[in-house]
């Protein structure tokens, strides 16, 4: 009942007047950025956060204003899906199979709704698992001693990756890159490394520079050489037509989803997209024969579409509770909460407990507030997304320019910020994932300074790093999150691949 | 082919040893050696860096083909777009370079040349107006500084 109190607490929090602004103008915001095909959430999230310091945002105020955004980015995801057959992001890949499908139909507006529905229902779940998960999880990394956070952490760049990823090799490669840039500056014992003499190195690399780069301008490149700036078809959504029976049934299969969606959202290298593709499958087999999946069936809109949102908020479980980020965009939350002093992981619960739980009941009441967004206002996004991107990526790019430019004032940061693009682009090229990158960049100096604790605590003796049977178990689950791609991954991608086939081959029929 | 992983692992394998030299000539820190100093968790890191960069050499991945030719020129042309931005946003201010930057990456993205600086104009003023009035943050205003009210 502990909990019950704080939430209250958190509501008065997220209902603040201006809190409550700046999460629907996020909330808003968000939609859009996840709408936009290429433009992913962490990479939208990512923009926002300058935005958010030079508005002088307070810490809760700032932190709402940015889940409101992944909420939304997670709604938006979907539009794009349906109504162009492009995923706005990653994990609405399975929302085109029977999305887009309504759409040709002419039923594109009550594919939106039933989305929209679907979502709403998905992160419902999702938070109500979050409110009750995270306290206990909380409690029980306080047992976490430094030790134990290393191979969190070990755990955490292992998994990263996913299970239906393609090279783990690449992984550790990346996370090797982001973990050095992060040992640049002056060290907790005084003591220079790598800054050449360079004074605005002495503080190390800020990572929102590397960020807002390694997203954002090598999105921009990209668009480039694909020549995509022309944009795709224009396209038309019809008079909204639907019945309460329509939504009835369809919430068996969202809350079906919202459930798979959360259980794959807090393990480790599931996410999002692992989550809308079992919510996909799942609601094939239930259904059975009855179904038309593939063919525009609503229940295959609802189910991947539940599970991708209730992935993504059961990927704030262990951000939140351990201050291990296991999606992209979470990480670029937890960047934010670095940047705002914030120290991520069990202690938050008890020392900052007014963001926390401010920052939970923003979930849910962004999530009311994104529900009311999405079925009337769809038209709007639907306008939007009509800028062809020749347009829309110079400014977002100057977007960037301004937010980076305003946290210094120095063109030092954006020079840097270039630099970071232009090494983004070449190592998307390779395949190289930027996430770890970027998880490298922000765990570095909390990896570190644990390892240090570690060994000071057992006089330089190393075995202390797997001494304990919590310290084993995560070592065996970061060995396996390296290994079980190559064994499983290929499986999977491939069912993925063939679902995604199958549903291309009927639509062009 | 699978030049570009095998490259890569080979520039990153350089990378991780001049990073590991480096991390030797860290000065002694104050109070002698301690078990982990400095230099320690470097070390793990272009240990690590050194055997998955081995792994990339090993068993590469196919390539992705680089943007030679045409288009390969336009992405230079945009990074120096990008680059010069920087180095004038303080000079001319942040109207005319906002403008210069926005209108020209419209254009080489596919704009009409007189859309490509309706966008930029207006983008640079909307974005100048709303920092400077509503949100009280100065950008730079450059050339256009004469404009500048009280």
């Amino acid at each position: 009942m502990e909990t019950l109190g704080y939430l209250i607490d958190g509501f008065g929090v997220a209902l603040a007047p201006h809190n409550l602004m700046f999460g629907l103008l996020g909330a808003f915001l968000g939609t859009l950025i996840g709408a936009l095909p290429g433009l992913g959430p962490a990479n939208g999230v990512a923009i926002l956060i300058p935005l958010a310091f030079t508005l002088g945002l307070q810490p809760d105020t700032a932190m709402i204003m940015l889940t409101a955004v992944y909420a939304g980015a997670m709604y938006g995801g979907r539009i794009s899906s349906i109504l162009l057959n492009i995923p706005g992001d990653e994990p609405a890949m399975m929302t085109c199979l029977d999305g887009y499908p309504m759409a040709k139909k002419g039923k594109a507006a009550e594919a939106l709704a039933i989305s929209a529905v679907a979502s709403f229902i998905g992160s419902l779940v999702a938070t109500i698992g979050l409110i009750l998960l995270a306290p206990l999880l909380a409690d029980f990394a306080l047992t976490f001693g430094p030790a134990e956070y290393f191979a969190l952490f070990l755990l955490a760049f292992a998994t990263l990756g996913g299970i239906t990823g393609k090279n783990p090799m690449k992984t550790v490669v990346a996370a090797a890159i982001g973990l050095m840039i992060a040992t640049v500056g002056i060290d907790s014992t005084g003591v220079q490394r790598y800054t050449f003499g360079v004074l605005e190195l002495y503080e190390g690399v800020d990572f929102i520079i590397a960020i807002v780069g390694l997203f954002a301008i090598s999105e921009l490149l990209f668009f480039i050489e694909n020549r995509a700036g022309g944009g795709g078809e224009k396209m038309a959504v019809n008079k909204l037509t639907i019945s309460w029976k329509d939504i009835r049934e369809i919430l068996p299969s969202s809350f079906r989803g919202g459930v798979l969606g959360f259980v794959a959202g807090v393990l480790p290298g599931a996410g999002a997209s692992l989550g809308s593709f079992i919510g996909y499958t799942l609601e094939k087999r239930v259904v059975g024969k009855k179904g038309y999946f593939g063919q525009g069936d609503p229940r295959g809109v609802a189910g991947p579409e539940a599970g991708n949102n209730g992935a993504s908020s059961g990927a704030l479980v262990p951000m939140l509770t351990l201050g291990v980020p296991g999606s992209g965009t979470t990480a670029v939350l937890l960047a934010l909460l670095i940047s705002l002093n914030i120290t991520p992981g069990p202690l938050m619960f008890t020392q900052n407990a007014d963001i926390v739980w401010g920052v939970i009941a923003a979930l849910l009441i962004g999530n009311f507030l994104l529900l009311v967004l999405n079925i009337p206002l769809v038209g709007i996004f639907v306008k939007l997304l009509s800028v062809p991107p020749m347009y829309l990526l110079p400014i977002v790019t100057m977007i960037a320019f301004v937010g980076i430019y305003s946290i210094s004032n120095t063109t030092f940061d954006l020079y840097f910020m270039v630099a970071f693009g232009v090494a983004g682009y070449v190592l998307r090229k390779l395949e190289i994932p930027l996430v770890p990158i970027i998880l490298g960049l922000l765990l570095g100096p909390e990896m570190e300074k644990n390892l240090r604790h570690a060994l000071d605590i057992s006089d330089g003796d190393w075995s202390i790093l797997w001494n304990s049977g919590l310290a084993i178990g995560l070592w065996v689950f970061a060995g396996i999150g390296l290994i079980l791609p190559y064994i499983v991954g290929p499986i999977l991608r491939r069912r993925m691949q063939s679902q995604l086939a199958q549903s291309g081959d009927t639509s062009n029929d | 082919m699978t030049f570009n992983d095998r490259i890569f692992g080979v520039l990153m394998i350089v990378l991780a040893v001049a990073y590991g030299w480096g991390a030797t000539q860290f000065p002694e820190s104050f109070g002698g050696s301690e078990a982990v100093g400095p230099s320690t968790f470097p070390f793990l890191l272009a240990a690590v860096l050194v055997l998955s960069s081995l792994y990339m050499i090993v068993r590469p991945d196919p390539d992705n083909a680089w943007p030679w030719s045409r288009t390969g020129i336009e992405l230079i042309v945009a990074v120096v777009v990008l680059v010069l931005y920087a180095m004038l946003l303080q000079p001319l201010g942040f109207i005319i370079s906002t403008s210069l930057a926005v209108g020209i990456l419209c254009w080489r993205m596919g704009a009409v040349p007189i859309k490509a600086v309706v966008t930029g104009v207006s983008a640079a003023v909307v974005v100048f107006l709303l920092f400077n009035f509503a949100l009280d943050l100065s950008l730079p205003m450059g050339l256009l500084e004469f404009l500048e009210v009280g």
